[in-house]
């Protein structure tokens, strides 16, 4: 698994997917202003596993978001497989949502009215590329809960379902926002493990923002962000397994 | 600090709150106003029946009541107080189509009237006291002279007084005209001596006319005739006219008949006020106000109570971690319960206050002298009186509104401080009943979506679907009302009514003379009289309709042509006698008693009756004198005669029912707007609460790429939904109340359950444009969820 994971990175690396173009975000309340994002560059080459590391109120969530097209920046430009997002309407970034990003979140917000497998198989309402929801979740190792409600799911089981949803709609990058926060650690690398595993299978991008210092072990490219600001960003020759990494 | 707390919270969840007031409100004002209406109209009009000393019985004799009769009647044990009275229908001359009904009150201690402004009653007055609302409907001021055409000799007098009396506080020509029109028709008093005077007048031309007729000269006969006339020929005069002696007592009507019967030595027709037209209708309307006050306004009290049940949970739910956080912070139980609790108690103390306001509000609009009934009662004083229950129901209100908030909170104050602390989880999901049926899986993920929110959150389901079917109730209940009404004015006006003119005919008038009037007329012609049948006081309506302008509808509103071989019963008699029955009634005034087989049953626009053919009535040896001929004659061309006391357009006879229908028209109005305000309210209500709670899901389907106007289509569909299920249960649900109000009210009215079919149209689509303009208004708020915020905190 692991040598066909390094011959994909391998094979896109030098693809450019994201370009950060002095990227600022800033919220006003009053007097005060806070540039959560202030004049941020970076590029992402495609099916790489890119973790952007930070402290809370570093700017990472912020970051994500503007990436996922659930939020629009106040300056510079966001280009996605070559195509600027900063400044889509509402509906083109709905369309953008649904077609070149997937999420998966903390608290994995699956729909509790709809069984796991309707949770999965709601994406191909929306998306143009969709693949086979039975066919995910069998991936996932969760065909015996398809009628299952989130409820009865275990929170490991959810977070599956969680990527299995995001991954159904056979985005180009899959973004995660500390997928494993919710989960003990035993729980929280087997999906980590998965996520991985799955995403590079079909050789997505994926960007994790985490606090998690561990994580950012098994990623290429490390990229730190404080204040609103990218401190470094730092490419890993030898990324660990989510075996060999200490938790 | 809580208290900033309490308002800042109300604040937060204005829309909640609001609809909470407004629901509070409608339901205490609706309530309210109209048990309000019914008890105004009971001690108002009581108190003008007292100030005019309304008669608890009358009398009636056809040949009239003799001094010493009166005597007799009142020195009866039991017995208040007792006058002859006449009252009298009169032509005013030189106006086309307006009269008067004349009274005259021996002892001005019974039927009498107040003075609005004029002088005072004199009893050897030469003036006429004239009713104010016609002297204003028709220009005339105190000091003008009016003059009324009394059997060929006019009645002239200066307008001394304007008054009001009870005798006519709904003042209509006859039992055919349900609304006063006070510019054709009013009612006037005059002294019993100016009576006394038209008597004389009247007597000196009849012998004047005599005397020529034998030849003597105009100015010689004049002279005789005036050396002729005795005091004796007038009083005998009197007595012919006074054929009613009204009295005040507080006995019961059987030991009075009886009581009479003993002290004149006959058989009397006696009728208590509760079969006289003006207390029965004013009664009629109280228990017409008392039945809808039973119904309606219950509806909306209790919908009020539901809104406040499903918001205060969801509110209360809501709050739980701030009620953890305050419980964590040390503050006890108690001081949290209070403050809490508070929530629905302001609410409580608020919503019925407006209330309150608003139930004098409707009251006002319907009982007052410019409301509705202002154009059917005429009083001098219209005040507002709440019926003593009401009290505790409105107090009860408050407290049960208190304790919803109490039991909310209490139930999230469960367990430790930890506890109250974890969010609310709403319940765990469980499968549906919905994902029974087989197509279920073929569904797309919008409608399972819907069915199982649906099926998870049953009461806001159940608040919904009442919204929606009591807002159909409303609107077929009201429209529905008018659709009867209108079938009914329209049988009224075609297929009952085929008349021009309605000519009106004297009491005591000679029957053969009367029957070649109506001949000459070419029309038909009725004889109404009372008669006693089994003990209550019915009309007997002895009908010759051979030309067909006045004719006679079955149940089925189909025109019955008479049989001759027996009677027919009005729906309200229904239950007296089955048809081939015999039944057995007796005239008042004498004292044979008749029986007739029962042929049929008929619908009686107004009063209780017994129809039946002249030629059965002549066959059972009844006696009986036309009162009313129907032709197709012009009123004007109506030659005068002494029969005719009184000539009525048919079409003056129906716009007199505009003013019914336009008071209808109003009350309707009342009820679709009543009906919208409530659809509104709750479903924009119920609306926002299952917006807040879907706020995480709607959230997460935009982030996985749902358009704006998807989740919209999601949302309003649930709606649609709910409102093709609400229209479905609230149009039969509507015609049912209908039918109860209808059966309700049966004792006043026969009316047959009508529903066009614009009713059933403009209640669906007013239902289904408040549902869809509740839903659009709540759907464009997705268009706000903060994806980045909905999806931050833990499920």
């Amino acid at each position: 698994m692991l040598t066909k994971a390094a011959n994909c990175r391998e094979r896109y690396k030098k693809m450019e997917i994201v370009r950060f173009n002095e990227v600022s975000k800033i919220y006003k309340s009053g007097d005060h202003v806070l540039r959560a994002l202030d004049r941020v560059s970076f590029t992402l080459d495609e099916g790489r596993f890119v973790v952007i590391l930070g402290p809370s109120g570093a700017g990472k969530s912020t970051l994500l978001n503007l990436l996922g097209g659930l939020d629009s920046p106040d300056e510079g430009t966001i280009t996605v497989g070559g195509k600027d997002i900063s400044k889509l309407s509402d509906n083109e970034l709905a369309d953008y949502r649904a077609s070149t990003v997937g999420f998966v979140f903390q608290f994995y917000n699956l729909i509790p009215t709809l069984t796991a497998y309707e949770n999965v198989k709601l994406v191909s309402d929306i998306s143009p590329y969709a693949l086979d929801a039975k066919d995910i979740i069998a991936k996932i190792g969760l065909s015996d809960h398809l009628d299952h409600f989130p409820s009865e799911l275990s929170g490991g089981e959810q977070q599956r379902i969680s990527i299995a949803r995001a991954l159904a709609k056979n985005p180009k990058i899959l973004l995660c926002d500390e997928p494993t926060g919710a989960l003990d650690s035993e729980t929280g690398v087997m999906v980590l493990k998965l996520l991985l595993g799955m995403a590079k299978d079909l050789g997505k991008t994926i960007v994790v923002v985490t606090h998690n210092q561990n994580i950012a072990k098994m990623a290429d490219v490390v990229i730190r962000v404080k204040n609103g600001r990218i401190r470094s960003v730092d490419e890993q020759a030898e990324p660990l397994s989510a075996e060999e990494v200490e938790w | 600090m809580l208290f900033r707390k309490l308002l800042r919270t109300a604040l937060s969840y204005k829309a909640q709150f609001i609809s909470m007031l407004i629901m509070i409100t409608l339901g205490v004002g609706i309530f309210l106003g109209f048990n309000m209406e019914w008890r105004t109209i009971e001690v108002d009009t009581s108190k003008f029946f007292g100030d005019t000393h309304y008669a608890d019985f009358r009398l009636y004799s056809p040949d009239g009541f003799t001094s010493e009769e009166l005597a007799a009647v009142a020195s009866i044990n039991g017995v208040d107080a007792a006058t002859r009275f006449l009252s009298v229908n009169l032509d005013v001359e030189n106006a086309q189509n307006k009269a008067l009904a004349v009274d005259v009150s021996e002892d001005f201690n019974v039927s009498t009237f107040v003075l609005m402004s004029g002088e005072e009653y004199d009893p050897e007055g030469e003036g006429i006291w004239l009713s104010d609302k016609y002297a204003a409907a028709n220009g005339i001021s105190l000091g003008d002279t009016i003059g009324l055409s009394f059997q060929n000799i006019t009645v002239e007098g200066e307008v001394v007084g304007l008054i009001k009396s009870g005798e006519h506080m709904i003042c209509v020509a006859d039992s055919n005209q349900v609304m006063p029109d006070y510019s054709a028709f009013g009612y006037a008093y005059i002294s019993p001596a100016k009576l006394r005077g038209v008597l004389e007048k009247k007597i000196l031309k009849a012998m004047e006319d005599e005397l020529t007729a034998a030849g003597m000269g105009e100015t010689d006969a004049a002279d005789a005739a005036k050396s002729m006339l005795t005091g004796e020929m007038t009083s005998a005069a009197e007595d012919r006219v006074f054929c009613q002696i009204n009295l005040l007592s507080g006995m019961e009507k059987t030991k009075l008949e009886e009581a009479v019967k003993k002290a004149l030595g006959k058989t009397i027709m006696v009728t208590s006020k509760d079969d006289h037209v003006v207390y029965k209708e004013a009664m009629g309307e109280a228990d017409e106000g008392r039945t809808m006050g039973s119904v309606l306004p219950v509806l909306f009290l209790a919908i009020g109570v539901l809104t406040m049940v499903t918001t205060m949970h969801r509110i209360a739910a809501r709050e739980k971690q701030q009620i953890g956080t305050l419980k964590a912070l040390g503050f006890k139980n108690r001081r949290i319960l209070l403050h809490y609790t508070s929530y629905g108690l302001v609410i409580g103390l608020i919503g019925t206050a407006l209330g309150v306001g608003l139930g004098y509000l409707v009251c006002g609009l319907i009982m007052s002298e410019n409301g509705m009934m202002g154009t059917y009662f005429d009083m001098p004083d219209w005040s507002a009186a709440v019926p003593g229950f009401c009290y505790p129901i409105l107090i009860g209100t408050v407290a049960l509104l208190t304790l919803i908030s109490f039991l909310s909170v209490r139930r999230q104050l469960r367990g430790c401080a930890a506890d109250t602390l974890r969010p609310y989880t709403p319940k765990k999901m469980r499968k549906s009943i919905f994902e029974r049926l087989r197509f279920f899986d073929k569904m797309n993920f919008g409608t399972k979506w819907n069915l199982r929110d649906l099926s998870r959150h049953k009461s806001r389901l159940a608040m919904t679907l009442i919204g929606i079917s009591g807002c159909m109730i409303l609107l077929v209940g009201g429209l529905g009302m008018r659709d009867t009404m209108a079938g009914f004015l329209d049988l009224l006006n075609n297929d009952i009514s085929a008349y021009a003119t309605k000519v009106n005919i004297g009491e005591g008038a000679d029957s053969e003379k009367a029957k070649a009037l109506a001949q000459e007329l070419g029309g038909d012609w009725e004889s109404v009289s009372g008669i006693s049948l089994g003990g209550d006081t019915v009309m007997l309506d002895i009908i010759h309709n051979d030309n067909g302008l006045y004719n006679v509808v079955d149940e089925a509103n189909r025109r019955i042509t008479l049989s001759d071989e027996g009677v027919y019963l009005c729906l309200r008699l229904k239950d007296r006698a089955n048809i081939g029955d015999t039944v057995e009634f007796s005239p008042y005034g004498s004292e044979a008693t008749y029986s007739a087989k029962v042929v049929g049953y008929n619908r009686s626009v107004m009063t209780e009756s017994v129809t039946m053919t002249d030629a059965l009535a002549d066959r059972l040896g009844i006696e009986y004198s036309p009162t009313a001929v129907y032709t197709n004659v012009k009123s004007a061309d109506v030659a005068k005669s002494d029969m005719i006391t009184g000539r009525q357009d048919q079409a003056q006879l129906m716009e007199s029912f505009n003013s019914f229908v336009s008071i209808m028209d109003s009350m309707v109005l009342i009820l679709v707007i009543a009906a919208v305000i409530l659809g509104v309210v709750v479903l924009y209500n119920l609306g926002i609460m299952s917006y807040v709670e879907r706020y995480r899901e709607l959230a997460t389907l935009k982030v996985l790429g749902f358009r704006d106007r998807a989740i919209g289509r999601l949302l309003i569909s649930q709606n649609i939904w709910l409102t093709v299920i609400g229209v479905i249960i609230g149009l039969p649900a509507g015609a049912a109340v209908l039918k109860w109000l209808l059966t309700a009210l049966a004792s006043e009215y026969e009316l047959k359950l009508m529903l066009g079919p614009l009713t059933y149209i403009v209640s669906v689509l007013l239902t289904f444009g408040t549902s869809l303009l509740v839903g659009l208004l709540v759907a464009r708020k997705n268009k706000k969820i903060d994806m980045v915020e909905a999806l931050k905190a833990a499920e």
